[in-house]
């Protein structure tokens, strides 16, 4: 079937409508920093909460240090012995657990809509442009797949709009889910630079796939190789900005910062940031590993041989890996925070340059990029 | 996350880590009398402790890297030549280190066998462990529950056996394992008023974990078999011809050491027809839209003739080997007559594609036979030719406008040394060369060789593909370990060990009815959720009192009064 070049304009339409958004929300994410008015009922709560779950874990961890004292204390234990059911916290539940550094974020406990509602207008106005955004980003996607009748990520250009597609949508529903609007600056920011160079630099226009990619394992394991990376990507934002808040930490622990930086006090903690980042991971890895195992099914039907040590393959092998070992990492004393965060953010390098730069210059069987 | 009894025998233990228990922390060989034994264990320990694995992930995925940037002998065996070429100091040092052929390289064997030694040393003693605390019932309830993670605390109109009795009736309908208290002459502790019940759940966490680890291992061991057991082969073949699967009739067989001739299927294959069709027009002119081999094959001799296709991404299986479409060509044919006349030459030719797109390929052409000398040609063929300043140029990849460009030579092909020769390469060391210029040939055109040494005929043109034959019998268990370790991945992330405890006392001020403390604590909790799973516990287990309790004017009081009290 022949390409329909009028809906793969609507597609490209769609998509700069979808890079508008995305600046304006931007914007209106960095406008709540420099404008927003502190929000008064629910973030004095909540930055009350939290203040008394940084002392409590603080508590919990110098407690636990002295019973085994070779384990340095880990961000993942809440560990909050004795510690009565806060006041303040919502009664409203059958459970009150003690608001530990742990689990719980305290904010989680008002419904979602009314925590939007709280939030203020720079946060309202921000979520509703993300929300055009995706949407439109979204409908960009889908009316080029309807264009070249196939799934819309056979190219990088394609890819790449995919996988942003992805991450903002995944973004989208972990800012609302944990009330996170004040990373939205960064990982919708990175959503911006990566979509606006993909659009400038590898604009692909919409086309026929070469018959190696014809197959409906296309469907398979690029589809699941986007879902990841676009996880992994905003796993990958929310790593830089956890090295950020734990270096200015350092910074004010060694007295050489003002423990009043205005941006960093209003991010969620630190705990939070590295939980969020795990989960994030957990949820990646798994999309990961069937995207390599749908793609060796795959290298088995198109070359003879479901795992040859092809150079993209190599490069999936090696995230793989690298992801396995923050797995691990966030297991093993010593290893934990921003050690673990390295070897995350060193896991999506390589993703970035099996992409870049591996698909692109070095000959394979994976040559498929469509950038010249 | 913690437990207040005894940290440090219990396996919810705070030290442990989120994801896995505890690898022994090595401890070094410092002190003492340290024999022989004492260092076997001790490196044992280092072995299968967390950080070492650690290490060995990340030189695994080192060790890769130059398995990607440097061409491997598998993979990309001319590569590894012109590397030789252009670098032909280093290229030899590099080669000694393994380094084009990294994944068979000793030393990166080294690196996996070593993790998988450290993996199988943590998950074997894992597995006990597993076992075994399936066998044991869950500890008995802490006396203090309000000091677990999750706590929730409630009066009842129930005495306190029957509000244990209820809640451990709801915590059993929910799947969790339960321990009761024993009999009152049996326990330890008098001041214990014995009205409890522990819960616990999600032992499949731990299992999935194991299968995850354990299916990775049988990846490896189906890896080791296929390159045991298995063998992959190539074949060209040119339109119209027939091969028969056997080893002298393969360009390339490459079989597993357990492998013999005997073990290729007796299948014959035919090519009668390939067909590429290509985008003629746009921006992407000239990029294949569609392969399609029509051929015909027997399984054994004797065996009925059977037709069918093989395109890319669609393999055709034969006798237990799959035959996959992997690449084609052009292979003009030439005849050549020699100095007497005689026909000696008449075949289709494959040529190879080059780098410069387009299928602009090279091939040879070798007449040994030729008299007074042999004759030799090198020659260029361009389906689609287009003059550009002088030189060739193929500006589309299908055969419409089809010429081949020649250089012949005569003299000594150099075939009776005993060297083995590429029939793509042709060896003019013995040769003079006839034409000064490259010759230009259009089918059906004749080049006559200077001095009467014969004639040249460009007949025509006919496509050739490449076909791989494989065998893999690691194949299918490589899948099946595959999705076990996906699906270990799951369990391992989705579900959390978990343990709940009710405890119900008299309630105070001699009302009647009871106290109810629910406590519960997830030692994993990754993906989050425990908390409202906890909440929702606590509610069911408050709501299931509620409706058994006697309903009296009381009940409302109390359950005013619970609330004050959980507000506090």
């Amino acid at each position: 079937m022949p390409v329909n070049v009028a809906l793969g304009h609507v597609s490209n339409a769609f998509l700069v409508a979808a890079l508008v958004f995305y600046s304006l929300s931007v914007v209106a994410f960095a406008g709540d920093f420099a404008f927003g008015r502190p929000r008064r009922a629910a973030a004095t709560r909540g930055q009350q909460a939290q203040d008394r779950a940084a002392a409590l874990a603080a508590v919990g961890a110098a407690g636990r240090a002295a019973a085994v004292p070779a384990v340095p204390a880990v961000p993942e234990a809440p560990a909050v012995p004795g510690a009565p059911a806060v006041p303040g916290a919502p009664a409203d539940g059958p459970a009150s657990g003690p608001a530990g550094g742990g689990d719980s974020m305290p904010e989680l406990a008002v419904p979602a809509l009314r925590a939007i509602g709280e939030a203020g207008r720079w946060v309202q106005t921000a979520l509703a442009l993300s929300l055009a955004g995706v949407l439109a980003h979204t409908v960009s996607v889908v009316t080029r797949g309807l264009a070249v009748h196939r799934a819309p990520w056979g190219n990088m250009y394609e890819f790449v709009t995919a996988l942003t597609c992805v991450a903002a949508i995944f973004f989208l529903f972990v800012m609302i889910r944990y009330r996170a609007w004040t990373l939205g600056v960064f990982v919708m920011g990175a959503v911006v630079v990566t979509l606006g160079l993909a659009e400038t630099l590898i604009y692909t226009a919409a086309g026929d796939l070469v018959p190696a990619l014809q197959s409906y394992w296309l469907d398979i394991h690029v589809t699941a190789m986007t879902l990841a990376t676009g996880i992994f990507f905003v796993a990958a934002v929310l790593g830089c900005v956890y090295l950020w808040v734990d270096r200015y930490a350092k910074r004010v622990a060694a007295g050489r910062a003002a423990p009043g930086n205005g941006i960093i006090q209003r991010l969620p903690s630190i705990e939070q940031i590295d939980r969020l980042t795990y989960r994030t991971i957990m949820f990646g890895f798994p999309v990961w590993t069937f995207g390599v195992i749908a793609g060796a099914i795959w290298a088995d039907q198109a070359w003879g041989r479901y795992w040859g040590w092809d150079p993209v393959e190599t490069w999936a092998f090696i995230t793989w890996v690298l992801y396995a070992a923050f797995l691990h990492a966030r297991a093993t004393a010593g290893w934990r925070g921003r050690r673990a965060h390295y070897i995350q953010l060193l896991g999506f390098a390589s993703l970035t340059f099996n992409i870049l730069v591996v698909q692109v210059s070095i000959a394979g069987l994976h040559s498929y990029a469509g950038v010249s | 996350m913690t437990d207040v009894r005894a940290p440090e025998t219990d396996p919810f233990d705070p030290a442990a880590e989120p994801d896995d228990p505890p690898r022994p922390d090595p401890a070094s060989p410092g002190g003492g009398a340290f024999g022989p034994a004492d260092w076997l264990r001790w490196v044992w320990r280092q072995l299968t402790s967390m950080r070492i694995a650690l290490v060995l992930l990340f030189l695994l995925a080192l060790g890769s890297v130059p398995g990607s940037m440097l061409p491997q002998q598998g993979t990309n065996p001319a590569g590894v030549q012109q590397y030789f070429t252009s670098h032909p100091a280093l290229a030899p040092w590099l080669s000694r280190l393994g380094l084009f052929n990294v994944f068979g390289a000793p030393w990166f064997a080294a690196i996996y066998l070593l993790l998988f030694v450290s993996l199988v040393g943590c998950v074997v003693p894992r597995t006990f462990r597993l076992a075994g605390s399936a066998r044991t019932l869950p500890p008995r309830a802490p006396r203090h529950l309000a000091r677990l993670p999750r706590s929730a605390e409630y009066a009842t109109a129930l005495p306190p056996a029957d509000a244990v009795e209820v809640a451990a009736r709801v915590l059993a309908g929910h799947g969790f394992r339960l321990r009761r208290p024993a009999p009152p002459a049996d326990r330890a502790d008098p001041a214990d008023d014995g009205h409890w019940v522990s819960a616990e759940k999600g032992y499949l966490r731990e299992a999935g974990n194991l299968l995850f680890h354990l299916a990775l291992l049988g990846v490896l061991v189906s890896v080791a078999l296929g390159g045991l057991f298995g063998y992959k082969a190539d074949r060209l073949l040119v339109q119209g011809d027939t091969f028969a699967d056997t080893v002298s009739a393969l360009d390339e067989f490459h079989p597993g050491r357990f492998v013999t001739a005997a073990d290729l299927g007796p299948f014959t294959l035919t090519l009668d027809t390939f067909d590429a069709s290509y985008i003629s027009s746009g921006a992407q002119r000239g990029q294949p839209s569609a392969f399609d081999a029509r051929i015909s094959y027997t399984e054994q001799p004797g065996a009925p003739v059977r037709t069918g296709h093989l395109a890319v991404n669609s393999p055709l299986s034969i006798d237990g080997a799959k035959v996959y479409l992997i690449g084609h060509g052009y292979a003009p044919v030439f005849r050549v007559t020699d100095a007497r006349g005689q026909v000696l030459y008449n075949a289709a030719t494959p040529f190879i594609a080059g780098t410069s797109g387009n299928f602009l390929s090279e091939g040879v052409v070798k007449v040994p036979d030729a008299q007074p000398e042999q004759l030799g040609f090198t020659g260029v063929f361009v389906p689609t030719a287009v003059d550009v300043g002088g030189t060739l140029e193929s500006v589309f990849p299908a055969a419409d406008y089809p010429v081949v460009s020649l250089i012949a030579y005569a003299g000594n092909l150099g075939m009776n040394t005993g060297a083995p020769q590429s029939v793509y390469q042709l060896d003019t060391g013995g040769m003079q060369r006839l034409t000064a210029n490259p010759q230009l040939l259009l089918p059906g055109q004749s080049l006559k060789l200077p001095g009467g040494r014969g004639t040249i005929t460009f007949t025509g043109v006919v496509p050739w593909v490449s076909l791989a034959i494989t065998h893999d019998p690691g194949q299918l268990p490589a899948l099946i370990c595959g999705i076990a370790a996906l699906g270990g991945l799951l369990l391992s992330f989705m579900i959390r060990r978990r343990r709940v405890f009710v405890r119900a006392r008299v309630a105070p001020d001699s009302r009647p009815g009871s106290t109810v403390q629910v406590g519960g604590l997830a030692r994993t909790d990754a993906s989050g959720g425990f908390e409202a799973e906890f909440a929702t516990l606590a509610a069911e287990l408050r709501s299931a009192h509620e409706q058994a309790g006697p309903h009296q004017s009381a009940a409302h009081h109390q359950s005013a009064a619970h609330r004050q009290q959980e507000g506090e």
